[in-house]
């Protein structure tokens, strides 16, 4: 065995490895809290009574479904710039994952709420429910506790895919550890340590999403059982 | 988590044995299995990119090819990033790497080279209305650099005050400078035309040069019978002037005479 592992040289850089961590998280939040709500809205548009609508939105899903991610952060980034629309590379990265993660919770929330029974509005309906609340406490937020799993895995992923912002010098933790490879040399090293912080980023985030399961799902908290 | 990290050991130790399978005599491997792989980060304007015909081309490529056939193997080409290319050579993921590589002692560190075989000129480039001479002026001001180059170390080195906006190949950064997300870079000389040429408003012109660095062919770490066929190689068609002709057809310059014994 040749290889000598030697994490010491890494020491003096844990702080840009925290800070790349802390830069992760937060264009992961932002994105995913914005995208959320577009997300949701995108799905009531596919569901909506006008057909343009629900092409237009149809478009935008599908260009994004059927698109590398890295392609969408370059078009956003050098395309847009080239139309003189320069934004910040961490504005542009989570333009660009807000867009992403939209298209994909949008499909997420759809599926949900094509699993609402019709039955279910219309006993909404038989008891005078007026249609704001049919579609907040009959079809929203059901759905979304039914899809919630697959809502935090897509979440989850898009915290990974930040990694791809590097590209574009994004400083999260993919490009910082770029950056320390490169003047360590102990590539090894410093991709063991960042494949650690991705996992306990997973997992912080997965604890986030639980306990904000555990506050808005009622039902979860009281009974322990998942719709 | 047991099993998580049953995986993750054992896959370090699948890891070690290839690297221990690595270590035999490489000038040997290439001659009994017939190829030499040679790394090479694609995207750096004359000294590797890809031509009209989308074929590989430039002072490295063809300066690898060369190797090759005075080798008598097949060339096995391998692209790769910029920031891949000391970690590249050093697991052995190639037998040899030639990519611009500037010679510098923290890399020797990880990496043998052998004598240079060429030269990079790193330079300061900006629009005209932006004042820059030296590297106190970069204070403040955005620089774009591509990762893990020589450039970037100097600007961080000698330019505290900058903010180094880091892209991860040449290509990526031309197109950053291009697109209009960045305006002052470092790179090298050699981007500079190609540049302009797709940046029609608001050329970039030289602002200073950083310095001239010397190119070296990089391998692993004590693979001394490689390494001494190699620096035979660069002297013989350095003295012929075979290296010579190849780098100026790309860079339009010549290289200088001492440069073999530098």
């Amino acid at each position: 065995m040749n290889y000598q592992f030697d994490f010491e040289a890494l020491l003096p850089y844990w702080q840009s490895f925290l800070q790349g961590a802390i830069t992760t998280i937060q264009m992961t939040i932002v994105a995913v809290a914005i995208g959320l709500v577009i997300g949701v809205l995108c799905a009531i548009a596919r569901r909506s009574a006008y057909p343009w609508l629900r092409f237009l939105v149809g478009i935008y899903i599908e260009t994004v479904r059927n698109t590398p991610f890295i392609v969408q952060i370059f078009f956003i980034f050098f395309g847009l710039s080239s139309m003189g629309l320069t934004m910040p590379v961490f504005f542009a990265s989570v333009f660009a994952m807000v867009i992403n993660v939209g298209a994909y919770t949008a499909e997420i929330v759809r599926a949900g709420m094509e699993a609402v029974h019709p039955s279910q509005i219309e006993a909404a309906e038989a008891l005078g429910l007026s249609r704001f609340q049919i579609y907040r406490d009959i079809i929203l937020m059901p759905s979304i506790e039914r899809v919630y799993p697959a809502l935090t895995s897509q979440f989850i992923l898009m915290m990974l895919s930040t990694s791809i912002t590097s590209q574009i010098s994004a400083e999260e933790l993919t490009g910082v550890a770029n950056n320390i490879q490169s003047y360590t040399f102990r590539s090894f090293e410093t991709y063991i340590v960042i494949a650690v912080i991705y996992l306990m980023i997973t997992y912080l985030l997965r604890f986030g999403f639980y306990a904000i399961a555990l506050a808005i799902f009622p039902r979860r908290r009281k009974l322990g059982t998942p719709l | 988590m047991k099993t998580i990290m049953k995986v993750a050991v054992a896959a370090t130790a699948a890891l070690m044995i290839v690297a221990t399978a690595a270590q035999a005599d490489i000038l040997e491997n290439i001659k009994k299995s017939g190829k030499v792989r040679i790394a090479v980060a694609m995207g750096s304007p004359e000294y590797s990119y890809v031509d009209g015909d989308l074929k590989a081309t430039g002072s490295d490529v063809e300066t690898a090819r060369l190797i090759a056939k005075d080798l008598g193997v097949k060339l096995e080409l391998i692209e790769i990033t910029n920031a891949a290319r000391v970690p590249t050579v050093q697991t052995g993921k190639a037998d040899l790497l030639v990519s611009a590589l500037g010679i510098t002692d923290e890399r020797k560190k990880a990496i043998d080279y052998s004598v240079p075989y060429a030269t990079l000129s790193l330079i300061v480039a900006a629009p005209k209305t932006v004042e820059i001479k030296n590297y106190a002026d970069l204070a403040g001001k955005r620089i774009g650099v591509t990762r893990a180059t020589t450039n970037d170390m100097d600007i961080t080195q000698n330019a505290p005050g900058a903010q180094i906006v880091r892209f991860e190949d040449d290509a990526t950064l031309i197109t950053a400078a291009v697109s209009g997300q960045v305006d002052i870079i470092s790179s090298q000389s050699a981007v500079l035309g190609g540049l302009n040429k797709k940046r029609t408003s608001n050329p970039l012109e030289l602002k200073f040069t950083q310095k001239e660095t010397n190119l070296g062919i990089a391998l692993p770490k004590g693979e001394k019978p490689l390494q001494d066929w190699l620096n035979n190689w660069v002297k013989t068609n350095f003295a012929n002037g075979t290296l010579r002709a190849v780098f100026k057809e790309f860079h339009n310059r010549d290289l200088p005479d001492d440069l073999t014994s530098r």
